[in-house]
C-alpha cells in the first residue's frame, strides 16, 4: 500500500506524470492521471464495492463507452475494459452483475434487488436484472436530472426543482415530495448518513454555485437544513459581480463523512458540513470537472476533468483532452473538528 | 387596571394576551432590545439568529434568499465574515420596520420578493451561471414562469444529434432563440411595470400547491420542453452560439404558457418546425421524452393524447408506442426523438409567429382557453372538425396536432 495508504507526497508514484506542465495547467493539483481516458467528456464516475478485491473505476463518456480501469496501490492504472454503447452513457454505477447507464443505482434491499433508473422521459424505473420489463414505474414530475441511493433511502431531484425522497423498504414508495430549498436547476444529489450510518439526508447541488445540505426529519430544520455558496470566482468582495458556477458533483467521503464538491469551474472543494466549514479548494483546472467519486474506504478521491457544455457548444473543443485524476483522500478530508 | 411591569422592561410574555395594561409609550423597546446578537459568533450565532422568535420571519427568508448571504454560510469560498453579515442583517431590520411603502400597493412582504427577484436577475446576468434554468425567488414558492429548463447534457445531447446529421445550424438556432427568450425575460423580471409586477405576484402566490407543471397544462412553467430546433429565421450560417450576444431573433419574447402578464406571442410550440429535416431520427429532439411520459398513462408508453400546447409532441405520443419500456437504456431516446421533430417538420412553412397551419394561430390566440386552462379534456363542441378528426385516428397526421387536450370520451384509460 505505497500509494494509497501513506501520506507521504504520492504525486511521485510511477504513473503517467504529463511532462513539465510549465503553460499547460491541466492538472495543477499533481494528482495521478489515469491512463487512456474516455476521448470524450467524461460524465461519471465510480468506483467499486468494498466486496470487490481491489478497486476498480468505471467511467462513463460522451464517446458511447464506459471505460474500466483497475487502480493499484501504487497509483498505476491499468485499462481493464471498455463497453460500447449506442449513445453518450451519462451515468453509471456498480452492481454485483454489470455495470449499467442512464442515471442509474443499483438497490439492494434484504427482500428484493434491482436497479433503479431515472429518465428523462420523467420516470423512475425499477429493473430486476433478468427480466426486459421493469418491475415498477414511478411518475416523476418532471425530468429526472440526478439521483442517489444509499438503502432504504433514495433521492431524486427533477428539473423545475422537483425534489422527492423515497423510501425502498420492502418495495419501493414516495416517501415524501420535498420544497427545493435552492433557487435554480438542481444538477447533483447525494446522500449522506449519520453516525450509525443510516441514511438521514442529502446535499442538492444546483448550477448556481450553491449547495444545500437537507435532513430529512431533523430536530430543528430552520436551523439544521441550510445552504452554502461554493464554485464562484471573486470571493469575499460581493459588490462586484461574480461569475457563477455549477456543481457538478457531490461525494460524500464513506468514513469522514465530510463532502467533496466539483464545479464548471474546474475546481474541487473539501467541506465539512457538521463545522460547516470548507476543507480545501483545489486549484482551478483548465477544463470544469465533471464527476466525482470516493472508493469504499476513502482513501482514493477520483475526479475527472472535460467539457460539461456549461457555456454551450462554442467551447467545446473535441481535441481536447479529458482526464480522470486520482487523489489520496484518506488525510484532506478529515472533519475539521474531531467528534 | 395595573400596568405591566414586565412590558416596561420589555419583557413581556403575554404580549396582547397581557391582562395588564401596555402603556403605548414602552412599546417600543422590545425591537430594540432584539437585535444584532453574536454578531462575532460562529455558526451557532448566526442560526439562532434565524431562528430568533422576536425578529419576524421576514428577514429570515430575506438574509437567506438575497444574494448577500447564503443561509449558513456567507461569501463564496469562505465562510465566516460576520461582520458583514450582521451588517447586512440589521439593514434589513431597520427597513423593513420603518414602515412599508404603501404608495406602491405592495406590502412589506411583497415588496422584498420583487426586490428579490430583481436582484437575482441581475446576479444571473452578470454571473454567466447555466442560463436554461427554472428560478424561484425563494424556497417554497413556485417557480416563475417564462425560464424554459434544460440541462447541460441535454443540450448537448441535442448538439451531437443534430451534427451527427450536419444539422447543427438548427442547433444553433434554436439555442439562440432560447438565449433571446432568457434574455427578454430577464430584462423584464429586472425592471417590472406595475401590471407585471402584479401578475408576478400572483404567480407566486398561487401556484404554491403547484409542483407539477410538467403537465403541461396553464399553470406556470414552459415545462413543455421541446428542444425546439426550429430555425427562427432562415438559416445563418455563422450565427455565434455564445451566452452572450445574440444575433437578433425575430420572435422576441416567446415566453410561456401564458400565465404572465407581460408575456406575448406565445406559439413556441407551433413553430418546432424545423424545415427540412430529412432523417428524423437524427435531429434527436431530447425533449420527446417529456411528451411522452406527459400522457395520462403511468408508464412510458402513451398513446394519441393531445396535449395542449405541445403540438409537436403529440405526434411523439402517438409514435412512440412503439418504442417500449426501456427508454433510458442508450440515454438517447431516439426513437422518441425522432418523431416528434418529424412531427413538428412537416408544419414546416412555419417560421415563427403563428404560420404553421391553424392549429398554432388558434393556439396565441386561444391561450386562455386551450393551454392556461386547467382542463383535462376538452369537450367536443370546442373542438374543430379536424381536431376531432385527428383525435378519432388511430395516429395523429403530422402537422395537424390539435393543441387542446382530447375529449374525455375518445380517452382510453
Amino acid at each position: 500500500m505505497s500509494l494509497f495508504g501513506s501520506t507521504s507526497g504520492f504525486g511521485t508514484g510511477g504513473t503517467s506524470m504529463f511532462g513539465s506542465t510549465t503553460a499547460d495547467n491541466h492538472n495543477p493539483m499533481k494528482d495521478i492521471e489515469v491512463t487512456s481516458p474516455p476521448d470524450d467528456s467524461i460524465s461519471c464516475l465510480a468506483f467499486s464495492p468494498p466486496t470487490l478485491p481491489g478497486n476498480f473505476l468505471i467511467a462513463g463518456s460522451w464517446a458511447n463507452d464506459v471505460r474500466c480501469w483497475e487502480v493499484q496501490d501504487n497509483g498505476q492504472t491499468i485499462p481493464k475494459a471498455q463497453q460500447m454503447h449506442t449513445g453518450p452513457v451519462l451515468d453509471g454505477c456498480w452492481s454485483d452483475h454489470d455495470a449499467p447507464v442512464k442515471t442509474i443505482h443499483w438497490i439492494k434491499a434484504p427482500n428484493y434487488s434491482c436497479v433503479m433508473t431515472g429518465s428523462w422521459d420523467k420516470t423512475l424505473k425499477f429493473w430486476d436484472t433478468r427480466s426486459p420489463t421493469p418491475m415498477m414505474t414511478l411518475q416523476l414530475p418532471e425530468r429526472c436530472y440526478c439521483a442517489d441511493v444509499v438503502h432504504p433511502m433514495a433521492a431524486v431531484a427533477t428539473a423545475e426543482r422537483g425534489l422527492i425522497v423515497y423510501q425502498l423498504e420492502n418495495q419501493p414508495s414516495e416517501f415524501r415530495r420535498i420544497e427545493s430549498p435552492l433557487k435554480h436547476q438542481h444538477r447533483c444529489v447525494a446522500i449522506f448518513k449519520d453516525k450509525v450510518n443510516k441514511p438521514t439526508g442529502f446535499a442538492l447541488g444546483s448550477i448556481e454555485g450553491r449547495v444545500a445540505i437537507h435532513y430529512i426529519n431533523p430536530p430543528n430544520p430552520a436551523k439544521d437544513n441550510f445552504t452554502f455558496k461554493c464554485h464562484r470566482s471573486n470571493g469575499t468582495n460581493t459588490s462586484a459581480p461574480q461569475d457563477i458556477y455549477a456543481v457538478n458533483g457531490i461525494a460524500f467521503h464513506p468514513v469522514h463523512g465530510t463532502l467533496a464538491t466539483v464545479g464548471s469551474d474546474g475546481r474541487f472543494s473539501f467541506w465539512d458540513k457538521d463545522a460547516r466549514t470548507k476543507l480545501k479548494t483545489s486549484e482551478q483546472l483548465d477544463q470544469p470537472i465533471s464527476a466525482c467519486c470516493f472508493n469504499h474506504n476513502g482513501n482514493i478521491f477520483a475526479y475527472a476533468s472535460s467539457y460539461d457544455w456549461s457555456k454551450g457548444h462554442e467551447f467545446y473543443n473535441p481535441q481536447k483532452k479529458n482526464y480522470i485524476f486520482l487523489r489520496n483522500a484518506a488525510e484532506e478530508l478529515k472533519p475539521r473538528n474531531k467528534k | 387596571m395595573t400596568i405591566c411591569q414586565f412590558f416596561l422592561q420589555g419583557r413581556c410574555r403575554f404580549g396582547d394576551r397581557c391582562w395588564n395594561e401596555h402603556p403605548r409609550g414602552g412599546g417600543g423597546r422590545p425591537h430594540s432590545a432584539g437585535p444584532v446578537r453574536g454578531a462575532g459568533g460562529g455558526w451557532g450565532a448566526a442560526s439562532q439568529r434565524y431562528a430568533n422568535v422576536i425578529q419576524p420571519p421576514i428577514f429570515k427568508h430575506s438574509t437567506w434568499g438575497g444574494s448577500g448571504d447564503g443561509g449558513g454560510f456567507s461569501g463564496a469560498s469562505d465562510f465566516g465574515s460576520p461582520g458583514n453579515k450582521s451588517a447586512v442583517f440589521s439593514q434589513n431590520r431597520f427597513s423593513a420596520l420603518s414602515s412599508a411603502h404603501p404608495a406602491d400597493g405592495f406590502s412589506d412582504e411583497e415588496q422584498r420578493l420583487l426586490d428579490c427577484v430583481a436582484k437575482d436577475m441581475a446576479t444571473w446576468e452578470s454571473s454567466g451561471q447555466w442560463m436554461f434554468s427554472c428560478y424561484s425567488p425563494e424556497a417554497g414558492k413556485p417557480n416563475v414562469s417564462g425560464f424554459r429548463e434544460f440541462s447541460a447534457e441535454e443540450v448537448r445531447l441535442e448538439y451531437y444529434n443534430c451534427s451527427a446529421n450536419n444539422n447543427t445550424e438548427n442547433y444553433i438556432n434554436s439555442v439562440n432563440q432560447l438565449v433571446q427568450e432568457w434574455r427578454n425575460r430577464l430584462q423584464e423580471l429586472k425592471a417590472l411595470n406595475a401590471s407585471g409586477k402584479e401578475s408576478l405576484l400572483s404567480q407566486l402566490k398561487n401556484a404554491v400547491t403547484q409542483p407539477l407543471p410538467s403537465l403541461g397544462f396553464g399553470g406556470q412553467q414552459a415545462s413543455s420542453f421541446g428542444f425546439p430546433s426550429f430555425p427562427v429565421s432562415s438559416s445563418s450560417s455563422a450565427a455565434s452560439f455564445s451566452f452572450k450576444a445574440n444575433p437578433s431573433v425575430p420572435p422576441g419574447n416567446a415566453a410561456a404558457v401564458g400565465s404572465s402578464a407581460a408575456a406575448s406571442n406565445p406559439p413556441t410550440f407551433g413553430v418546432t418546425s424545423s424545415p427540412s429535416v430529412p432523417n428524423p431520427v437524427g435531429s434527436g429532439n431530447s425533449s420527446a421524452p417529456s411528451a411522452a411520459s406527459f400522457s395520462f398513462k403511468t408508464s412510458g408508453t402513451t398513446s394519441g393524447c393531445g396535449t395542449s400546447g405541445l403540438s409537436g409532441f403529440g405526434s411523439s405520443a402517438a409514435a412512440n408506442s412503439s418504442s417500449t419500456a426501456p427508454l433510458p437504456v442508450s440515454a438517447t431516446p431516439s426513437a422518441a426523438t425522432g418523431t416528434s421533430q418529424s412531427g413538428a417538420s412537416s408544419a414546416s412553412a412555419a417560421q415563427t409567429a403563428g404560420a404553421s397551419g391553424h392549429n398554432v394561430t388558434s393556439a396565441p390566440s386561444a391561450v386562455p382557453n386551450g393551454i392556461a386552462s386547467d382542463k383535462l379534456y376538452t369537450p367536443r363542441s370546442e373542438l374543430t372538425a379536424e381536431e376531432l378528426e385527428q383525435f378519432e385516428a388511430k395516429r395523429f397526421t403530422l402537422g395537424k396536432i390539435p393543441l387542446k387536450p382530447p375529449p374525455i370520451d375518445l380517452l382510453y384509460l
